[in-house]
């Protein structure tokens, strides 16, 4: 009996052919990954490409269970591969791609072009838009999932037919008024967020704000500069004294100039603003005392010991804290002699130490619960849980929904699952919505644009404009966007159309949008892709439709914005990109929420 | 990110069909010659009558990737005197602030003339520099003193 024969009754012989001769995409080889490739392989996938641009950690393998310790600082695309092919039993063809998915040099829209199947097993929110856009030029299905501790989802998208990743809203990163963090927080949130993003960025990182760079090109006059350096930077003169080199200045100045300056000076000051404290308990600055136990155990030399007596799962006493921040400050300050500049890395124990007792001692000033180490690592790093068995779920779902994908009326068959520990109700499906009217991937016309270099270098882009109005019939004038945000030309503003396109812009992953200035039709956006051997510049066909104006007020509908992972660069991955299901447990018949699906 | 652009390139129409006297908004030139949506530029005016007048105020306006679900950054020039604004220049204002009362609905318009506004009626109960809230407060003579040089600063040029 062959190794194929419970397959072929379990799919059906037609759609056992049609598995077997796919070449499908699978962006992502983590902890979906890992668990997706495996059932697609077993499902029999004739070819499988494999796109991550990550290597293989030490926190990946308690659930990345393709990959060994020895795997660590390997690609993950390339060792995954390599994994799997002891139960290749079905011969996939299987092709690794260490890389970005979002490179348009590396996977160029032709590449794109050769799936039947686009699988996302990916961790963030702007590699899930970008999928999902490149899905909609192309009108490929893509199967989206995601998981959050015991929470998942599968979502099968049909581009243009059924709802696209952006048609709901996702949560965005929490943010909190400056106002709040500078001035007067009362959660620990505020404070950690103060001590990574204030504090450590303006005494060790890189200017967040790239104000400095932007004032020295404004000003040759150093003593200008220095003012407005000043300025952009209020602790210039503390990350003057990090950076000092030489036996004069002592490593115990920078600590005890910062303790004084951060938790005496400042403080101070804001108790100075007495309308601030009406309603709220006012701050207790550090005490001389305080600072002169610390400054006496440090001259004594006995604080290696005490700190090595420390647990990250416990709460650390004041006088622990400041300890913790001399050594830590002191060990950042030495290595700053070597590095322009150092980031905080949650995995970095010199800043994470740094911003577990800063934000502590800014919570003990405020009167704030302050928190463990290992609590604080939490936060500050932003780790979401990732659970090996949800993936693991997930996954097969995701599998699941794509069979019905070649079964022979595809669209219906196809659901979105939710997967949540809730008693009564682990596992929920809903069928597959119209793409929303205002959602702004889906309302948006999209093709390719097909040209080659000499003919860009050549055509100007009042050429380029006088072609898109006759070609797609615009009755008024239009507006002009090349990538995120360059408006090369609207109504007022016509300083570039004795440009050649290429001058302006225009390359190959390059995004076009149009708009018209009357509102009458759909946006348009057209994918720049060069190389075609065309004198010409082709333009796709393409039936515009009317465009369809939405009361401003439903603009928060479209919430978008990027997820905790991006911010940190750094995370466990898995995470949920979708907005917090909305399934409650018993009462589902009764309570009509807004954002509720139709359960199946 | 396509919302971001879409939206922005709308508050350029409606600003172009409809904006206060005196006001001015524009995206700043980027050094390629087109135009950067994400960052403009504009130009509050004082409101007669008061403190304030004669001169017009600028102010960089910033739209993150997440606007409109996530409002700009609005910034006088690096210390600006006003109870409400921040050393850095960074404005403390209700309607510019995610937790509180910004919707993704308030137009490029509303923002200028809620600053506008801001200018002449500042609030006590939010201080963001200490020199100015304690004029305002406590020292009316040094705060008036203080604006009207301010204002000399900034004079309208029409």
């Amino acid at each position: 009996m062959g190794r194929d024969t419970y397959l072929k009754k379990v799919l059906g012989e037609d759609r056992y052919q049609k598995v077997q001769g796919s070449t499908v995409l699978m962006v992502g080889a983590g902890g979906i990954g890992c668990e997706l490739l495996k059932n697609l392989m077993l499902s029999g996938y004739g070819t499988i490409h494999i796109v991550d641009l990550d290597t293989i950690t030490l926190s990946n393998l308690n659930r990345q269970f393709l990959f060994r310790k020895g795997d660590i600082d390997q690609s993950k695309s390339i060792t995954i591969k390599k994994a799997v092919e002891s139960f290749n039993f079905h011969g996939t063809k299987l092709i690794s791609h260490h890389g970005n998915i979002m490179d348009t040099d590396q996977f160029p829209i032709d590449w794109w072009d050769q799936f039947s199947y686009i699988f996302n097993a990916l961790d963030n929110l702007e590699a899930r838009r970008y999928v999902n856009k490149m899905a909609l030029f192309l009108k490929k299905p893509v199967m989206e999932s995601g998981t959050t501790g015991f929470d998942g989802y599968v979502q099968p998208i049909f581009p243009y037919k059924t709802e696209c990743f952006d048609c709901q809203p996702k949560a965005t990163p929490q943010t909190f008024p400056v106002c709040t963090i500078r001035s007067t927080p009362s959660k620990p949130i505020h404070c950690i967020t103060w001590a990574k993003e204030f504090l450590f960025q303006q005494l060790f990182d890189e200017s967040v704000e790239g104000d400095a760079e932007d004032l020295s090109n404004a000003t040759d006059n150093d003593k200008e500069l220095e003012n407005l350096l000043k300025e952009s930077n209020e602790l210039v003169e503390l990350r003057k004294l990090v950076v000092a080199t030489g036996e004069v200045i002592s490593q115990n100045t920078f600590f005890s100039e910062m303790v004084r300056k951060i938790f005496q000076i400042d403080i101070e000051r804001l108790l100075l603003i007495d309308t601030l404290w009406t309603n709220r308990l006012k701050p207790i600055p550090i005490s001389d005392a305080q600072i002169e136990e610390v400054a006496d155990l440090i001259r004594s030399g006995g604080i290696e010991q005490r700190l090595e007596s420390l647990i990250d799962t416990q709460v650390w006493s004041p006088l622990e804290n400041l300890l913790v921040l001399y050594k830590s400050a002191t060990n950042l300050q030495t290595r700053m002699k070597n590095n322009k500049f150092i980031a905080f890395d949650k995995d970095d124990e010199d800043t994470l130490d740094f911003v577990v007792t800063a934000a502590n001692l800014r919570s003990l000033i405020f009167q704030i619960d302050t928190l463990s180490k290992f609590d604080v690592k939490q936060i500050a790093g932003n780790i979401i849980p990732a659970i090996a068995t949800t993936n693991a779920i997930i996954s097969g779902f995701s599998n699941l929904e794509s069979l019905n994908f070649l079964a022979q009326n595809s669209r219906t068959d196809s659901s979105m699952v939710f997967i949540s520990i809730r008693p009564n109700k682990y596992v929920t499906s809903a069928t597959l919505e119209a793409p929303r009217k205002q959602c702004a991937s889906c309302s948006v016309a999209r093709g390719i644009l097909k040209s080659e270099e000499g003919t860009l270098d050549q055509v100007t882009l009042e050429q380029f404009i006088d072609k898109v109005k006759s070609k797609y019939s615009y009755s008024s004038d239009i507006s002009i966007i090349l990538g995120k945000s360059k408006l090369i030309y609207d109504f007022d503003f016509d300083d570039n159309l004795s440009k050649s396109l290429s001058e302006i812009g225009f390359k190959t992953g390059e995004l076009v949008l149009i708009q018209d200035e009357d509102d009458e039709v759909e946006n348009l956006e057209l994918y720049i892709e060069v190389g075609l051997k065309s004198n010409d510049i082709e333009l796709p066909e393409l039936e515009l439709r009317q465009k369809i104006l939405i009361e401003k007020e439903n603009g928060h509908e479209n919430g978008v914005g990027k997820d905790a992972e991006e911010e940190s660069g750094d995370v466990i991955e898995s995470d949920m990109a979708f907005e917090t299901i909305v399934i409650e447990d018993e009462v589902e018949e009764e309570v009509p929420a807004p954002k509720k699906r139709r359960i199946n | 990110m396509s919302l971001c652009k879409t939206r922005l390139q709308e508050e350029r129409k409606l600003w172009r069909k409809d904006h206060p006297f005196g006001f001015f908004a524009k995206p700043i030139k980027a050094e390629d010659g087109s135009l950067d949506l994400t960052t403009w530029t504009a130009g509050i005016p004082g409101k007669q009558n008061t403190l304030w007048e004669g001169a017009t105020y600028p102010i960089t306006i910033t739209f993150p990737e997440e606007y409109p679900s996530k409002p700009p950054k609005v910034k006088f020039p690096a210390e600006f005197y006003h109870p409400n604004v921040y050393p850095s220049g960074t404005i403390c204002l209700s309607i510019l602030n995610e937790e509180q009362d910004w919707r993704p609905a308030i137009t490029l318009k509303q923002i200028v003339l809620g600053i506008q506004e801001l200018l002449t009626s500042p609030n006590p109960d939010s201080p963001a520099q200490e020199p100015a809230w304690r004029a305002f407060l406590k020292e009316k003579d040094v705060y008036e003193k203080k604006i009207k040089e301010q204002a000399k600063r900034y004079i309208s040029t029409t």
